[in-house]
């Protein structure tokens, strides 16, 4: 019966976000909660250029996971920050990006079902110089799509960010959408709207502070 | 009976290949004249009760009373049909794109699509007698591109007034002016027909990019011309030529700031054919046609602050073909065929806009038709069709139609159809530098260009495709179509059609590597399998002798297999809307992009035989999905789509005894717009026309 209940809970994904469940083997898995960030302004549009593209000042704006803060720009070259976002870029703290542990690959599947990153996974670390990210950066290629007939950007639906922190911890992001209030525009909405509304994301993560790969 | 046979051979000439209708069927044709010949389906004239395969004919006097002047403007109200327009104004029959319908003009296919479409505007309507749409794979007569089915645009035949005049003014400065001039003599009969429109365009959502309708000249003309050399041998001419200038100025104003293009597009279609008719016996007769026919077009876009940009794409094709219809008995009949085909493709998005890429394909064709009982026909047919850029392909097609009684028949068709790759997937060699500098190779060439590039440094990875990359098959569709049709009384009929195409070896770009600098490489590879399904109702009932109620009804189910598989293996995830991925359930997948899962179309008609008409149509299309916006790449319910919509449209004339006739008209009635998906659809326009036919007292 016990085991039974302890099966519903994770179907219900419950596992993850309230309550501790024990495994069949017995060994006590220590609950981390998904936490979500609203409307982080990464490198917002300032206005259009000649050429039509959107300009912004170029900005990067750096994240702890561990301590679920913005961290400011002055300390991107030390180990305070996990992940960082800029546009669609998201960098982590490592290569050229960081002098961290950091770390990350893309996973396909459910951010519930990721309960322990496989042992032989492999994460990546940023490599600017070859454009070459640890997230890959670019339409279909990492964690998003970009619609050129609608100029929206869509979360791709069951991609996971695999994050190695900073000082080489492991948490899990979904990102859940690009634009200001979480609700991606219409297609519909007016070119200003899809401009200045853009590059606002909302994210849930999870963070294990103790050092194992399990969630 | 010589006068029998000069009639019979006008009738037959209208079809160019189809000459000297047999005496069997001739005297059907002449007795039943509420009964339609038909000739794309078998490609000898049969009337339409007779017929194994489902067909649609529109006429001449349906065209007119619509206010019809365009191709795309009669198809789009027909039942299964639906409008795209991407690269101009396509036709997607069952649920098929414009890529798998061929269109014919007395029989000879035009040529020069743009990524698949061939723009249905090209087509003028003011001197077309019928249209025949024949639904399902037809390769086996037609060959490439005849896999959802065959449109026939048949010209008008000699007879006739021997001046017509006509003139149609409408919305946004749109004008129309036709004239059509027949001459007849004993041996000789030509038609004339000279068009032009022009129209200022219109821009349904000012200061955007997305480019509407753009001021448009068009000018066209076919001449026909038919010489009987002897009672057994007759000659026929068809010319046609058209020429079209497109002129935009697209403002596109973003925050302020706006940015100016002209752009400039010019394309010219001609068409040749010569056809040679001889009847040995009246069991025998041959025809020998020669086709050609060249594409043209040119498009320039000068941007102020840009690189300025042009495109060309010039397509040839010419044919040779021979044709014999043989009754071997009374109850058996066999057509065999055979030509050759050359066709070449200059194009911009080349290699080289210099060279010419050719191709050639040599083909046999043979159908026999069996008459087992008055109420059991059988045909089968098959055609082999060789080339030298891709793999052969062989189209099997077996056909039957059952008369149970006067009001039932049913008819039932199995068939391969078949479309040939084209230039585009072959040969492109296209990188856009503005969007990423990806580039795209068609695969007759990829591994060679890559292998150049790589040995200059320039590719980072080669994925697996790329070793998969080999001489491209061409798509298949298996076709099933089964009707029924019920002649309820002398003033209902109803007509059940049911039909599933299997397409398989679908032609899809993959990412074949990447350059060092990230940016993709794409090519073509045989992948994707597919399948459309569904139901068609159509139905007729004559109210009293004036009034005409008919309607057609389309159900459509189509998808991705592969995309099925992956939804049913559970590895296929959508979004809900707090931005959470879960997986996607089989019952929330909406099928192929662009596909509506209802059609409905009801038109009431009113004619006196005083020459009062009227008529009020609908044309009801649900939704259809457009874009997907979870990355998913499989369409579902969460992805957007294109809202139904109803347009109304309603005409109404008098002709007059004298010749002259009169007409005024309204399209989209309640102002439908949806600038972004239905862009052929302008807001209400009205029209008016004038037409005055010469008299002539020979002729009646």
């Amino acid at each position: 019966m016990k085991k039974k209940m302890s099966k519903i809970a994770l179907g219900l994904g419950l596992c993850v976000a309230l309550v501790a469940c024990s495994k069949d083997s017995g060994t006590v898995v220590v609950p981390v909660s998904a936490i979500t960030v609203s409307n982080l302004a990464a490198d917002t549009v300032t206005g259009i250029g000649v050429d039509g593209r959107p300009q912004s000042a170029g900005t990067t704006t750096y994240y702890s996971l561990v301590d679920n803060k913005v961290i400011a720009s002055a300390d991107a070259a030390t180990v305070k920050w996990d992940v960082a976002f800029t546009a669609t870029k998201i960098l982590v703290n490592s290569g050229t990006s960081g002098p961290g542990l950091g770390g990350a690959f893309v996973f396909k599947g459910l951010f519930d079902d990721l309960k322990t990153i496989p042992a032989d996974s492999l994460f990546a670390t940023d490599n600017s110089n070859a454009s070459s990210f640890a997230i890959p950066w670019g339409s279909g290629k990492g964690w998003y799509t970009y619609d050129g007939l609608t100029t929206l950007v869509n979360p791709i639906a069951g991609r996971v960010l695999v994050i190695r922190t900073a000082t080489g911890k492991f948490a899990k992001i979904e990102i859940l959408n690009y634009y200001k209030g979480g609700v991606t525009l219409s297609s519909t909405a007016s070119d200003s709207d899809k401009l200045t509304k853009q590059r606002y994301y909302t994210f849930r993560y999870a963070y294990q502070p103790n050092g194992t790969k399990t969630f | 009976m010589k006068k029998t046979l000069s009639l019979l051979l006008i009738l037959g000439l209208s079809q160019g290949a189809n000459l000297f209708a047999q005496t069997r069927f001739a005297k059907d044709t002449l007795e039943a004249s509420g009964d339609s010949v038909v000739v794309t389906a078998t490609r000898t004239e049969r009337k339409l009760s007779n017929l194994t395969v489902p067909v649609t004919i529109i006429n001449a006097k349906t065209i007119q009373q619509n206010g019809s002047l365009r191709l795309t403007d009669i198809l789009k109200e027909q039942t299964g049909l639906n409008l795209t327009s991407g690269f101009g104004a396509g036709i997607q029959l069952q649920g098929l794109n414009p890529d798998y319908t061929i269109i014919l003009i007395n029989g000879e296919p035009l040529v020069g699509r743009t990524a698949g479409v061939l723009d249905l505007n090209r087509i003028a309507l003011g001197n077309i007698k019928k249209i025949e749409i024949v639904k399902g794979p037809s390769s086996s007569l037609y060959g490439s591109e005849a896999m959802a089915g065959v449109i026939n645009i048949i010209t008008d035949a000699a007879m006739g007034a021997p001046l017509t005049l006509g003139f149609r003014y409408g919305t946004y400065n749109t004008v129309d002016v036709n004239l059509e001039t027949k001459l007849n003599t004993k041996q000789l009969q030509y038609q004339g027909f000279y068009n032009t429109y022009s129209t200022d365009g219109y821009s349904i959502r000012p200061n955007s990019n997305s480019r509407v309708t753009t001021p448009i000249d068009r000018y066209s003309t076919t001449q026909q011309l038919k010489w009987d050399l002897s009672s057994k041998t007759n000659f026929v001419l068809n010319t046609r030529f058209t020429q079209e200038k497109i002129q935009n100025e697209i403002a596109v104003a973003n925050n302020g700031i706006t940015i100016y293009s002209i752009g400039k597009e010019d394309i010219k279609d001609v068409n040749l054919s010569a056809t040679l008719n001889h009847r040995f016996s009246k069991k025998l007769k041959t025809s020998v046609r020669a086709y050609s026919t060249t594409y043209d077009a040119v498009q320039n876009l000068l941007t102020i602050n840009g690189l300025p940009y042009r495109d060309v794409l010039n397509h040839n094709f010419k044919r040779i073909e021979n044709q014999t219809d043989w009754d071997v008995s009374k109850n058996l009949q066999a057509v065999i065929g055979f030509g050759a085909v050359w066709e070449g493709v200059k194009s911009s998005r080349y290699d080289s806009e210099k060279v010419r890429k050719q191709n050639e394909i040599q083909y046999a064709f043979t159908q026999w038709e069996w008459k087992a009982s008055n109420k059991f026909t059988l045909i089968g047919g098959v055609r082999f069709d060789q080339n030298t850029q891709f793999a052969s392909a062989y189209s099997p097609k077996l056909s039957m139609l059952y008369k149970l009684n006067g009001q039932h028949q049913f008819r039932f068709s199995v068939g391969q159809g078949f479309k040939a790759p084209d230039f585009r997937q072959l040969f492109l060699d296209f990188t856009n530098a503005a969007a990423g500098s990806y580039s795209v190779f068609g695969s007759a060439q990829a591994q060679q260009v890559i292998a150049k590039l790589d040995a200059l440094g320039q590719i980072g990875n080669l994925f697996p495709n790329y070793y998969l990359l080999k001489a491209l098959k061409p798509e298949y569709s298996n076709g099933f179509h089964f009707t029924w049709d019920w002649k309820v009384n002398t003033r209902s009929a109803i007509s059940v059609q049911l039909f599933r195409n299997d397409i398989k070896n679908l032609i899809e770009s993959q990412q074949v590597g990447t350059y060092i600098s990230g940016a993709q490489i794409y090519s073509y590879l045989n992948i994707g399998r597919a399948f459309t399904t569904g139901i068609e109702l159509e139905g007729q009932h004559k109210l009293n002798t004036n009034w005409t109620l008919s309607g057609g009804y389309q159900f459509l189910l189509t998808g991705d297999k592969d995309q099925i598989a992956e939804i049913k293996s559970g590895t296929v995830y959508t979004k809900n809307s707090q931005g959470y991925s879960r997986l996607m359930k089989l019952n929330e997948y909406v099928g192929l992009p662009n596909t509506s899962k209802h059609k409905l179309q009801v038109k009431l008609n009113y004619n006196s035989p005083k020459g009062y008409y009227l008529n009020a149509r609908a044309i009801y299309r649900s939704r259809w999905a457009v874009n997907n916006n979870n990355g998913n790449e499989v369409f579902d319910n969460g992805d957007v789509f294109a809202s139904g919509y109803i347009a109304f449209n309603s005409a109404a004339g008098k002709t007059f005894k004298n010749g002259l006739g009169i007409q005024v008209g309204i399209d989209n009635i309640s102002n439908y717009i949806d600038a972004a998906n239905l862009p052929n659809l302008p807001g209400r326009t009205f029209y008016t026309s004038f037409k005055y036919q010469f008299q002539n007292n020979k002729n009646k």
